[in-house]
């Protein structure tokens, strides 16, 4: 999982080419890598590839602070499935 | 008037008075004679305010030059003042389920927000800071479509206000207008970095997003802004509008709302869909030629002729004819008299 979060946030929301490759423990927020328009892309993203829906209450900075963070959030949603199936 | 401490209470206080004493009053009048009485309290603010006269037809003159005649540059300066206090009455009228309000708000293109909406991805409608925007957006709202917008209450961010006045704002102004929204307002501000996905959310609800697409960039958006022709310039805009829509599929109209010459009708226009083929700038900047034709077709309307700081920002007049904003600690700079035509800024990312 941590590495279909990584290709997807490199390719398609890093601007500045000084990032990558990018960690998973990099914050995704104080790099500037996310902001309201690119986590709505991630959020697509994320909806469409694991098929869990991402609710208003979710969009929490602590969730969507680096990869290791958007992998635990989308883990503790699913426990015992995204694990398994994508990680 | 100057700008000294004591003739920025007194302004502030007649303010306060004219929405929380007077404006309720009106709005219950018959519509002729409350909307004419706004009108004189308008001539009357234009002669008590030489100074944002001037600086009022300044900044007509030098963003539309030739396009308007001295003698309809006058109208529309007078008429910006009279178009302020009418604002008051609308939202004073936003009462009994805006049924006041209806009445006088005819709505043209209802079919394309119809259309939009069966599509099953809600609908984007983009405006400006234009006339009676926000009792324009109530007004959909009181007419079926369940109405959500993307904008700051300007009240809560502008630097200089005390809490009491804040909360003055929030009761005399916010609250009738919210009360016809289907969410709270999503308010961008730096940090806030959830706001796109919010109005997604909204838009998959298969609900009408509002955003005024004219508001000037902060400076932590500036690395965001494009560069679109408006007006006859270049100005840097936001395009979060179009943004939202290539990710979310929803359709973006525009729409505007014009006040008749007899100052209590108006009509709220909506627009087909516009075309989001081609790169955002691209895109936007048919959005951005909208809200110029609009402008150019009733100048009065425009909210930022009187705010020399905000025009400079938006790139339509060189920098450095501003006075006062600088001083301030937020991005955001003084206005005039909350909330009369600046009630919100909205931008589409934060």
């Amino acid at each position: 999982m941590e590495t279909v979060i990584n290709d997807y946030i490199s390719r398609e929301l890093v601007q500045d080419p000084a990032l990558l490759p990018l960690a998973d423990e990099t914050s995704l927020l104080e790099s500037g890598i996310l902001d309201s328009l690119s986590l709505l892309r991630l959020v697509v993203f994320l909806e469409e590839r694991f098929g869990i829906p991402v609710g208003d209450r979710d969009l929490l900075p602590a969730n969507f602070a680096s990869v290791n963070a958007i992998c635990g959030y989308l883990r503790a949603r699913e426990p015992g499935q995204l694990g398994a199936v994508h990680g | 008037m100057g700008d000294s401490p004591a003739e920025r209470l007194l302004r502030s206080a007649e303010g306060v008075a004219y929405w929380a004493a007077a404006a309720p009053v009106l709005g219950r009048l018959p519509a002729a004679l409350g909307y004419r009485i706004a009108c004189w309290r308008g001539d009357w603010l234009s002669r008590r305010q030489p100074e944002k006269r001037t600086e009022l037809a300044r900044n007509l003159r030098l963003v539309l030059g030739d396009q308007l005649s001295p003698a309809a540059a006058q109208q529309a300066t007078r008429d910006w003042f009279r178009l302020a206090s009418c604002e008051a009455v609308d939202v004073a009228r936003l009462r009994h389920g805006a049924r006041p309000l209806r009445r006088l708000v005819e709505i043209h293109g209802r079919e394309h927000l119809e259309a939009a909406l069966a599509a099953g991805k809600g609908a984007i409608l983009c405006s400006a800071h234009f006339g009676s925007y926000n009792s324009g957006f109530s007004a959909i709202h009181a007419s079926g479509f369940p109405v959500t917008t993307i904008g700051r209450w300007q009240y809560k961010y502008t630097a200089r206000l005390s809490s009491a006045e804040r909360r003055f704002w929030d009761l005399a102004y916010a609250r009738p207008v919210r009360r016809h929204r289907q969410r709270p307002n999503i308010e961008p501000w730096p940090g806030r970095f959830e706001v796109a996905a919010l109005a997604a959310s909204a838009l998959r609800a298969n609900e009408v997003v509002t955003i005024s697409i004219d508001a000037p960039p902060l400076d932590s958006d500036r690395d965001r802004v494009v560069e679109v022709p408006f007006l006859g310039r270049r100005a840097r805009l936001l395009p979060g509008a179009v943004t939202l829509a290539q990710i979310t599929g929803a359709p973006v109209l525009m729409g505007f709302l014009y006040r008749s010459a007899d100052y209590r009708h108006q009509v709220l226009e909506i627009s087909a869909p516009v075309p989001m083929g081609g790169e955002t700038a691209t895109a936007f900047g048919r959005c951005a030629a909208e809200v110029g034709a609009a402008i150019q077709r009733s100048p009065a309307h425009w909210a930022y002729w009187a705010s020399t700081a905000d025009l400079a920002n938006l790139g339509l007049i060189p920098p450095g004819r501003d006075r006062s904003p600088a001083a301030d600690p937020l991005p955001i700079p003084d206005k005039r008299f909350l909330p009369d035509r600046t009630a919100d800024h909205v931008v589409g990312s934060a």
